[in-house]
């Protein structure tokens, strides 16, 4: 599951990027913390059935701005305040989350997905319980930073 | 006389991503957040083609579809499905209940075009 999941990860988040943003994405490993003192931003979605579980989708607060204007096709001043950027990187982590939901299930193990939230801050931490499978996928994109975590465990 | 497209998801972004991939057509597109807002949409406007998401709080897309086909003047309305899921037993669901295609997110602006415009008639208006 481990290295499946890290394949599932990474073609996750080609897909979405390349087909919502048509953005590449370059995976590196990550040395060092994600976070550089700036404001960042996390999309997550919630997986349950047979894995529980999150998924999360985290950038910097200006790249995730630039997302949305690649999303929506507009301009940086077009944006206002947070709630665009919100909806957007919530929308995103959910395309995330459902590429990996369905391959799930058509391995047999069958789940739903709960309502995206976003958490803004400029340094937290999700730490995993014991026995959960994480797995977390780095990659620069346009410009940006982007990692994608998925926290998993197994009900059966 | 413009055709009208009614886009029924929870998510404002993919309502937003529909409405910029139609507007340079001639064509409105109506909004609804949930199943429950779409029928009621839908009884009154009686649309062209409805685009509708399968996962929605209050009333899904398969909940609003079984309304659909049941509702004397909307049972012909075209559905395209839109999903963030790709399962097997969704896609055989969809045919059987006589969805007229599906899209899984993410999807791209021109696939969204062309899948409509095999549906209905797209025109751009002349300057």
């Amino acid at each position: 599951m481990n290295t499946d999941l890290e394949v599932i990860l990474e073609a996750a988040a080609k897909n979405v990027f390349s087909t919502m943003l048509s953005f590449n994405v370059e995976f590196q490993k990550l040395d060092g913390s994600f976070f550089d003192g700036g404001e960042h931003v996390a999309g997550t979605v919630g997986i349950t059935g047979a894995f529980n579980g999150m998924v999360y989708l985290y950038s910097s607060a200006p790249f995730a701005r630039q997302m949305t204007c690649s999303l929506l096709g507009m301009k940086d001043s077009e944006i206002e305040g947070n709630e665009m950027v919100n909806d957007a990187m919530g929308e995103l982590t959910n395309m995330m989350a459902g590429f990996i939901k369905s391959r799930l299930d058509n391995a047999g193990c069958r789940c739903v997905m709960t309502i995206p939230s976003v958490i803004r801050g400029r340094d937290f931490k999700i730490e995993p319980v014991s026995g959960v499978i994480r797995k977390t996928i780095y990659f620069q994109s346009s410009g940006g930073k982007v990692l994608v975590e998925a926290l998993l465990k197994a009900t059966s | 006389m413009p055709i009208t497209i009614l886009s029924v998801d929870d998510s404002k972004m993919v309502r937003m991503l529909v409405s910029k991939a139609f507007k340079k057509f001639d064509c409105r597109v109506l909004e609804a957040s949930n199943g429950l807002e779409g029928m009621a949409i839908a009884a009154q406007e009686k649309p062209d083609l409805i685009l509708l998401d399968f996962t929605m709080p209050v009333m899904d897309g398969m909940e609003m579809l079984d309304m659909l086909r049941s509702h004397d003047d909307l049972k012909t309305v075209p559905v395209v499905m839109l999903t963030a899921e790709r399962s097997r037993d969704m896609l055989a669901e969809f045919a059987k209940k006589g969805v007229r295609d599906y899209l899984v997110k993410p999807f791209r602006e021109q696939e969204i075009v062309e899948r409509v415009g095999r549906i209905v008639p797209l025109v751009v208006p002349v300057a």
